[in-house]
């Protein structure tokens, strides 16, 4: 009986992770197969994503990004006049599997870059073998601006870090709305945790004050006793700083709104998914996040207007999110440098990288040099309108915390 | 030859054998084999130490990957470098930031073998508190009880941020784990669970187990048996923390939950509660299968398939075969030698 319950458990904990992708990874898969022209002389550039887990949502995206940059230049031609092999090892959000694939990576597929993963548990797992193996490894979607300090000088941010847009929102926030602040961040998850940090900090040295300090666990779901203590202040802030993960924001800002608290909510990249949006409805309004781009068929720039397009043909649905986007200027960033490099030699490609000046990503402008691995890029903040999104601003910040 | 002399030289030639393998691995094979090498290790000492509780004592804990948490936060910890400490513990009490456990004896990393140590007998400690409150509680109970452990320790970590860096990577830790320190604790916990199984504890466990009330009634006491199963199982669980650290490098609380608690459940349900050559036979299975299907993953590029196929497997098994495909049996040793018997073996048929 016991054994059967238990094992029952086992089987649905089993089924979750791997249904959780499971739509979105069918329509994916015809793309990779013409992506990826195995033949004799090619450039072998390593793609390590979490496919299933619970990380899927941001990976995948980024996943069929970057598969649909890779297929792009080789349609116009390959790297170094090669085709490129871009190829894909699903790390399943485990991490003795993601550091095994880092493994596979460098010694079976011999690939001469490692692009992938959107959250710092995984690049840290797949850092060390590709740092020792002395190979640049580019985190499509990886945020914490410490990530390079921690890996080595192999390692660069295809985003910005969390230092520049909490930064950003802390601008945005002063410049529209006023110098106090309620913060309220995750404590369950790196991401939210120096997101609420940093925003603290570069919103005080803006100038402003936090009237109160709170934060929450990763699996709450009933957020009164925070609600109750912002009620309680005397006097409403001029806004809400909430740093919180993709799947609890609709609740947070639902709860928020129904308890009568309307004043703007500013977020960074976690609230970057449409589908709480959607459900949230007029909770939704006025609502302000940071991200890497603007996620719309029509209102992006030209460029963002053409990946739109071009995402939507290739998979039959939009970009679910602005990781898609990442994903996508992650590979034309390593090829830039890779073409400039004019070898597949890794001390070339490195700095190639490292002499990036002002390369136009679809996200933004990106720069690195010698010890800035991190790219100072431009922060896009989204206002929502009624369920769309809309351009609140384009923000590079003049005061950002150290990493 | 005795049968007891013959059982020690055929233990003896397979620990002989494992090591001229392992020898072969690590002088010729690539780093990824033996990257997997050191993941069958691992769930190796996490399965055989989960059987001794959950396998022997028939009741059911859910809550040994908190050990392995703990194990590996504590020896991490402990053998961090100074230098990565104030870098990333900069708030640690004072004697603890002076510590590190990074001394070496030549090529050989004393401060991990202490560090390790220390970590496990600091878990077992705990375990044992925790046992003389949980091990009161039968059946169901316990499950849900040592779930509920499980989720203590994962808030705890999240919270305890001076010393865990809480929800951020713990990272930056000495990549100390190889296969040789992973199959010395291997073997180790295997010979242990082995010896306790065959001892006059073990036939205590078996036989309240079986049926509490009649080994209650020919004085065979439930409590000090699964507390000494529950003890030592934490500190094998936690050596593999400490091993686990120390090979990936980096880690959260995040990692040490549900989802390699059910991993490791699979690999112990499929071997046969009860049976430590099943819980090695299970965890080979399960290590190799996943490889396998992951690498089918890329070809045919239906990724989650993995996950899918080995949860079929596991209701196949609970419908078909509920108890694992060794049951409580052991597999012989004597085959090795032509004999059909071994007297250690004849108990444990099982209706």
């Amino acid at each position: 009986m016991k054994v059967r319950i238990i094992a029952l458990l086992a089987v649905s904990v089993l089924l979750l992770a791997a249904c959780a992708p499971a739509g979105s990874s069918q329509t994916a898969a015809p793309a990779a197969e013409s992506a990826a022209a195995p033949a004799a002389d090619t450039i072998k550039i390593g793609g390590g994503f979490a496919l299933t887990g619970d990380e899927s949502v941001l990976d995948l995206p980024a996943a069929n990004g970057a598969k649909l940059a890779a297929k792009e230049i080789n349609a116009a031609g390959g790297a170094l006049g090669k085709p490129i092999d871009f190829i894909v090892h699903d790390s399943q959000y485990k991490m003795d599997v993601t550091a095994q694939t880092a493994k596979q990576f460098v010694e079976e597929d011999k690939v001469i870059g490692l692009i992938g993963y959107t959250d710092t548990d995984s690049v840290l797992a797949a850092g060390p073998t590709i740092q020792k193996a002395g190979i640049p490894f580019l985190t499509a979607g990886g945020t914490s601006p410490k990530i390079p300090a921690q890996v080595g000088d192999m390692m660069f941010l295809a985003a910005f870090g969390d230092n520049v847009q909490a930064a950003a929102g802390a601008e945005y926030g002063v410049n529209n709305f006023g110098k106090s602040a309620y913060l309220l961040y995750d404590k369950g998850v790196e991401y939210t945790t120096l997101l609420g940090d940093y925003f603290k900090t570069a919103f005080v040295d803006l100038g402003g004050t936090i009237v109160l300090e709170d934060s929450y666990d990763d699996d709450t779901t009933d957020f009164s006793a925070q609600i109750a203590k912002v009620k309680a202040l005397p006097e409403q802030p001029s806004f809400y700083y909430v740093a919180a993960m993709p799947y609890n924001v609709g609740t947070v800002v639902k709860q928020f709104r129904d308890a009568g608290l309307t004043g703007p909510i500013i977020g960074g990249d976690g609230y970057d998914d449409p589908s709480w949006i959607a459900a949230a409805g007029e909770a939704a309004n006025n609502v302000f996040f940071s991200t890497h781009a603007l996620n719309d068929a029509t209102a992006g720039s030209d460029a963002y207007k053409k990946f739109f397009a071009a995402y939507s043909t290739e998979y039959g649905h939009a970009p679910e999110n602005a990781f898609a986007a990442l994903g996508y200027d992650s590979v034309y960033l390593f090829v830039d440098a890779l073409e400039r490099a004019g070898s597949t030699d890794a001390q070339a490609i490195k700095k190639a990288l490292e002499e990036t000046k002002g390369f136009p990503g679809i996200t933004g402008a990106i720069t690195f040099t010698p010890d800035q691995h991190v790219p100072q890029k431009g922060v896009t903040i989204i206002a929502l309108k009624d369920g769309k999104y809309t351009l609140g601003a384009e923000i590079v910040p003049t005061k950002i915390p150290a990493p | 030859m005795s049968p007891g002399l013959r059982r020690v030289i055929a233990s003896l030639g397979i620990v002989a054998v494992l090591a001229v393998l392992l020898y072969w691995l690590s002088v010729y094979g690539s780093s990824f084999w033996q990257g997997l090498a050191i993941n069958l290790g691992m769930f190796l000492i996490l399965v055989v130490s989960l059987n001794l509780f959950n396998g022997f004592t028939g009741v059911f804990s859910l809550g040994h990957i908190g050990f392995m948490a703990l194990g590996a936060y504590v020896a991490a910890i402990l053998t961090l470098p100074i230098a990565s400490k104030q870098a990333y513990l900069p708030n640690l009490p004072g004697w603890l930031a002076g510590l590190s456990l990074d001394g070496m004896v030549g090529p050989f990393p004393v401060g991990f073998l202490f560090a390790t140590v220390i970590a496990a007998s600091l878990v077992a400690l705990l375990a044992f508190g925790v046992g003389l409150v949980l091990m009161r509680l039968s059946g169901h109970y316990v499950a849900v009880a040592t779930l509920g452990f499980l989720i203590i320790v994962r808030v705890t970590l999240f919270n305890a941020d001076t010393f865990t860096r809480g929800s951020r990577t713990f990272s930056n830790i000495t990549a100390y784990t190889d296969l040789w320190w992973v199959y010395g604790w291997a073997v180790l916990a295997i010979y242990v669970v082995w010896r306790l199984k065959f001892s006059a504890f073990g036939r205590a466990m078996a036989a309240q187990r079986e049926d509490r009330w009649a080994a209650q009634s020919v004085g065979i006491a439930t409590m000090p048996p699964r507390l000494l199963a529950f003890v030592v199982s934490a500190f094998f669980t936690a050596v593999a923390g400490a091993l686990y650290a120390h090979f990936i490098t980096s880690m959260s609380p995040n990692v040490f939950y549900f989802d390699l608690t059910f991993r490791v459940i699979t690999m112990l349900v499929l071997g046969g509660l009860g049976s430590v050559s099943g819980s090695i036979v299970g965890t080979v299975i399960i290590v190799g299968l996943a490889e396998a299907l992951r690498r089918i993953e890329d070809v045919t590029l239906f990724y989650g398939m993995s996950n899918i196929i080995i949860a079929v497997i596991l209701l196949f098994l609970i419908i078909f075969r509920r108890q694992g495909l060794l049951g409580q049996r052991e597999l012989n040793l004597a085959w090795l030698f032509g004999k059909s018997t071994s007297p250690s073996n004849k108990e444990n048929k099982q209706p």
